[in-house]
């Protein structure tokens, strides 16, 4: 009777969203202890999931009684279950992030629990219908959480978002109404069964194009991605932290959800054109994203880019599709949501404490705050992929399966992303560690250091440079203006953001180890494929 | 038994450890009863096969004992023994002799090997330890020797590619997993790796190069066991013969004896004969019958005797005058009459005089070519000499040849005019070897059933062979008259055509240009590859270093990109910041390149 959890899973950080506007009567700072003990309760409910499909249990749950093809149907099975042990992990850490760190609104956590709703939702979904109205959930959530920063810069890029957010998923459903003609139905199962023998004909074929590039946006595939880097630059650095580990993340989810469980590998087979465009497409953003990273001078912008390339190694793993590279796409969606989710989280406390915003900003860190540069270090080297850590383990599983399937654009790629990961993860650590002393810019430690004027001394790349581009264009007009103290920036700094860093660095590396109990947990659902 | 316990070739590395340290009276001597000693350990060690260790994983026998081993080890000790006597009356240093004792303990190393892999592995360790005998004596001999080297380096790289090759065809290096060497390839590399070290024509120019370079004893051990192992090797590898390969004997048997004829130093010229005598030993393994190896292995023993005795009869000569050109000297037999009989024997030895050993042997192999072999046969049966092999008429020939070269040698060196230099005669601890080997160059041939018995397939050779019988000394007769009369009438064109010269003045610079060729193009085409790898290497550090610069400048080249000039010398800045209308265009830009991808 575990499969019960799958539904309060959804339903608890829901029905709780609505629990700090109502406490809002009585104090403005309740909404923090509502999401940390809603957060805490996903914790339990994502370990109980996580271990009964650990068990070789696949959960089912029809939600109302109704059951499967008419009614909803919630499932929990080796592609799910890391994902929501994932989001139930870092909502939790983030909610422990946010209390020294802000902010502390109780209508902050609402829009949270909503979110991290959202996020279950499409996770657990079985239904095709019902993973558009939570991904619908999660992206006016997350458009919410953007613009939470009040700041007129992330107002215009949580506007950005929001407009090509619904074009996105508009493209979703327009998608999921094509495969609703062709089969009267959305459960993913029966659709998977009836949507064979139909592979080739046109309404299908436009319904995976469409289905793709829909969820290709949300997950910031390239050239799908323009909304991420300002939402993730612009958004307060505890947001980001949040929004870069789980959003694109579940969105890659649901692709592969969509090919695998969807589509199937059969319509792979039928259609191999399919399979050679998304993996395209996906090989380009993993090129385009990495070449991008590697020219940013902001820190925010630079993990930005830099998801939007591992994301196209995900997505490239999963139209893939054989069993190496699903469970390599699945360990690095994993291990990107913990090491993107750290570094971000540590960037935001290098930059309440030294004000260090720009990659020339962290001359000397490495000496100034050896934790946090440490745990930057840690994961960055783990992002480029160097054993023992789980982003060592996703993208050699990425890679072997490419191997197995002869497909050597895809390993080139795969080997090319290791060398622009290495390139500006290189910077950053060049930076940290091996600054010639004189570079390290002087500034005043503080949460609200990066206000006034570039100083002469900090390098000429270290500020945006007046811009000459047409006023028209809001973003680059909303840069020349000098910052007037950095709404981003956490509130303040305590031990304990530290060491939650810490801790994802940690699990980061342990997590390298857990290659035999990925394959368990995976094993069913690439149905014992695996070596 | 000892002498089954113990390989031949441990008592010999171990007298040439402790003559490289030890005093030269201490290391000769033991050099001297170490070799004496494999030589009575042959004649008695019961044949079978002894140490079976596993070697590098594969089954080896260090230390095979038959007929044919057997006559190696016996004459190998037999004469290593002498040339130490004789090494320590003519003044070689303690390490010098070392150097030889390593080269002989290797060779007994390779003739008591059981398998390829063990042969080959000591087959290597003479090319080196000869060539430290080479280089011992310094001066020309370095240049000779690196020559030398180099040609055996070859040599036995091509030995051991037929090895390994022999493996995979057979399963096995031991020699009786197969009938000599097997395969397609295999052969062909064997038989020219061999052919290095027993001077096959075109692979011989080491030979006269090298053996007339160094010190007169270290000319002595030379002479006798590089290509007499080569010929025992050759026999392993194709016990049942080959044609190409007697042909190619018989060939080397005219070739080496002319080349002899044109001569002027010495010791050169008695280099050339050991191509000739190999090449008899050749066609002897070629032609394959039971008796003509017999007489092949018959030939080596007898060889290394009587060349020996040549080489240190000559190298008292020079030993005593220091001159090596035959036209400088003359008249010696009266002012050195010991070393100019046992010239005398040597010379007659070789030229297969009835009543010396070379008659004998030589005999066999030119009987079998005319009872064996008739594969080009030259002219009818019915008129007097038709009907015979050229393979016969190659060894008729290069036997007027020896008596013709020896004749010319011992003319000019002992005769020719009166003794323009007045040389003491040959010390007792040089005659001593000389005389002894000598004498037992003449009981050889006059007691030829006791040859017979050291040779290995005795019975074949008792049965099927009669050493004195009219034919046979009839033709060695007539070869001495024909010898006598071809050297005094071509006297005067033989000593004007010495300009002749070998392949050498052709093969020497085509290695050397070619080699050089060789590693220039190899390492330039390295430093072509590195200079490419070097300039991506420092292309991509230079971009990663500093990508945004890189970036700026290649945007500033792109139309259609807002680049904004630099401020204060610094990088520019690009903006790559989309309009959300741009956002909404590049979306359903994709989307439409999908679905065309899509339904196409």
């Amino acid at each position: 009777m575990s499969d019960v959890v799958l539904p309060l899973l959804v339903a608890v950080p829901v029905l709780a969203a609505v629990a700090p506007l109502c406490l809002s009567l009585l104090s403005s700072e309740t909404g923090w202890y509502v999401a940390a003990v809603t957060t805490a309760i996903e914790a339990g409910l994502a370990a109980v999931v996580l271990s009964s499909v650990y068990g070789g249990d696949r959960l089912v749950h029809a939600v109302g009684g109704y059951p499967a093809p008419y009614g909803i149907e919630l499932v929990g099975d080796g592609l799910s279950a890391p994902i929501v042990a994932l989001i139930a992990v870092v909502s939790l850490g983030v909610v422990g992030f946010a209390y020294t760190g802000g902010p502390r609104r109780n209508s902050f956590y609402s829009a949270y629990l909503l979110l991290v709703g959202g996020l279950m939702g499409v996770s657990v979904t079985g239904d095709l219908f019902n993973m558009f109205v939570f991904l619908e959930i999660t992206g006016l959530a997350t458009y919410a959480l953007v613009a939470a920063d009040r700041s007129g810069r992330s107002a215009v890029a949580a506007l950005k978002y929001l407009l090509l957010g619904t074009m996105g998923a508009s493209f979703f459903i327009i998608g999921v109404g094509y495969v609703f003609i062709t089969t009267g139905t959305l459960n993913m199962i029966d659709l998977s069964e009836r949507l064979a023998g139909s592979y080739a004909t046109r309404p299908v074929l436009a319904a995976f194009g469409f289905v793709l590039v829909g969820l290709g946006l949300k997950a910031a595939i390239f050239p799908l991605h323009t909304w991420q880097p300002d939402a993730y630059t612009y958004a307060s650095d505890t947001v980001t932290t949040f929004v870069s580990a789980l959003v694109s993340t579940v969105a890659a989810y649901a692709i592969g959800r969509v090919i695998l469980t969807v589509f199937t590998t059969s319509f792979l087979a039928a259609v191999p054109l399919a399979r050679t465009a998304v993996v395209g497409f996906a090989s380009v953003s993993v090129l385009a994203g990495g070449a991008l990273a590697v020219v940013q001078t902001d820190v925010k912008r630079m993990f930005a880019y830099s998801s939007v390339s591992q994301f196209g190694l995900v997505v490239a793993a999963f139209a893939l599709a054989t069993p190496d590279s699903v469970l390599g796409g699945v360990v690095h969606l994993v291990g990107h949501g913990l090491m993107k989710g750290g570094l971000f989280a540590a960037a935001a406390i290098l930059a309440a404490t030294h004000g260090a915003r720009t990659v020339d900003d962290y001359a000397r860190l490495g000496y100034r705050s050896p934790v946090v540069a440490g745990v930057v270090a840690v994961l960055g080297i783990a992002l480029v992929g160097v054993p023992p850590s789980i982003g060592f383990l996703g993208k050699y599983y990425i890679a072997v399966g490419a191997v197995r399937a002869g497909a050597w654009p895809l390993a080139a790629v795969v080997f090319f992303s290791t060398l622009l990961t290495l390139a500006y993860v290189a910077r950053l650590l060049e930076r940290l560690y091996f600054a010639s002393p004189n570079a390290a810019p002087d500034r005043a430690s503080g949460a609200l250091a990066d206000g006034g004027a570039a100083t002469p001394t900090s390098g000429p790349t270290s500020a945006p440079a007046p811009s000459p581009s047409p006023p028209s264009d809001p973003d680059a007009a909303d840069d020349t203006a000098p910052d007037e103290g950095d709404t981003r920036t956490v509130r303040g700094v305590s031990t304990g953001m530290v060491l939650l860093t810490v801790l994802a660095a940690v699990a980061v590396v342990a997590l390298g180890f857990a290659n035999a109990g990925f394959e368990t947990l995976l094993d069913p659902f690439l149905g014992g494929a695996l070596p | 038994m000892l002498a089954g316990s113990i390989p031949p070739f441990v008592p010999v590395l171990l007298a040439a450890l402790v003559a490289a340290v030890a005093p030269r009276k201490i290391g000769h001597g033991l050099g001297f009863l170490s070799t004496a000693a494999v030589a009575v350990g042959s004649l008695l060690v019961p044949a079978g096969t002894y140490l079976t260790p596993r070697l590098f994983g594969f089954g080896t026998v260090l230390y095979q004992v038959d007929g044919f081993s057997r006559t190696m080890g016996i004459i190998f000790g037999l004469i290593g023994a002498a040339a130490v006597v004789y090494a320590y009356s003519s003044g070689a240093e303690g390490t010098q002799t070392a150097a030889a004792l390593g080269y002989v303990g290797t060779s007994l190393g390779a003739v008591f090997a059981g398998d390829w892999l063990t042969l080959v592995f000591f087959w290597e360790l003479m090319a080196v330890t000869s060539t430290l005998l080479v280089w011992h004596h310094g001066g020309r001999a370095v240049r000779a020797g690196f020559r030398y080297a180099v040609a055996h380096g070859i040599g036995g790289s091509l030995v051991l590619a037929a090895v390994v090759w022999q493996y995979a065809a057979a399963g096995s290096f031991l020699f009786g997993a197969a009938p000599g060497v097997v395969g397609p390839i295999a052969p062909a590399l064997m038989a020219i790796g061999v052919g290095v070290n027993v001077g096959f024509i075109g692979l011989h120019t080491w030979l006269p190069d090298t053996y007339p370079s160094p010190h007169i004893a270290a000319s002595v051990f030379l002479c006798v066991y590089t290509t007499k192992t080569g010929v025992y090797a050759m026999f392993r590898a194709f016990p049942e013969g080959h044609l190409w390969i007697a042909y190619m004997g018989g060939a080397m048997a005219v070739f080496g004896a002319s080349m002899a004829l044109l001569q002027e130093d010495m010791r050169r010229l008695l280099s050339y004969h050991i191509i000739s005598q190999v090449g008899y030993m050749i066609a002897g393994v070629g032609i394959g019958t039971t008796l003509a190896t017999a007489g092949a292995f018959g030939h080596i023993f007898n060889h290394i005797l009587y060349k020996a005795l040549l080489f240190m009869s000559v190298g008292v000569v020079i030993y005593r005058t220091g001159i090596e050109d035959i036209t400088e000297l003359g008249g010696l037999w009266r002012v050195m009459p010991v070393t100019f009989a046992a010239y005398l024997f040597g010379a007659a030895a070789i030229s297969g005089v009835p009543g010396f050993n070379g008659f004998v042997s030589k005999g066999i192999i030119i009987a079998e070519a005319h009872k064996s072999v008739a594969n080009v046969v030259i002219g009818p049966s019915s008129v007097p000499l038709g009907g015979e092999d050229l393979l016969w008429w190659l060894l008729i020939v290069g036997g007027v040849g020896t008596f013709m070269s020896f004749i010319k040698l011992g003319y000019y060196v002992f005769f020719h005019g009166p003794a323009s230099v007045d040389p003491e005669d040959a010390k007792p601890g040089q005659a001593a070897p000389m005389l002894s080997v000598g004498a037992l160059c003449l009981a050889l041939g006059l007691f030829d059933g006791v040859l017979f018995e050291v040779l290995p397939n005795t019975a074949a050779i008792a049965e099927g062979y009669t050493t004195y019988t009219v034919p046979h000394v009839v033709e060695s007769v007539a070869l001495g008259v024909a010898g006598f009369a071809g050297f005094f009438a071509l006297k005067g064109p033989l000593s004007r055509a010495t300009w002749i010269p070998d392949v050498d003045r052709v093969l020497n610079p085509a290695v050397f240009f070619g080699g050089r060729a060789l590693v220039r193009a190899v390492t330039e085409s390295w430093a072509a590859v590195d200079r490419a790898v070097v300039a991506v290497a420092s292309g991509a550090t230079a971009v990663g270093a500093d990508p945004r610069r890189y970036a700026f400048e290649g945007a500033r080249r792109l139309p259609g990109f807002a680049v904004a000039a630099p401020t204060d010398g610094g990088v520019g800045e690009i903006d790559l910041r989309s309009s959300i209308g741009t956002g909404v265009f590049l979306v359903v830009l994709s989307l439409a390149v999908v679905l065309v991808v899509l339904f196409l």
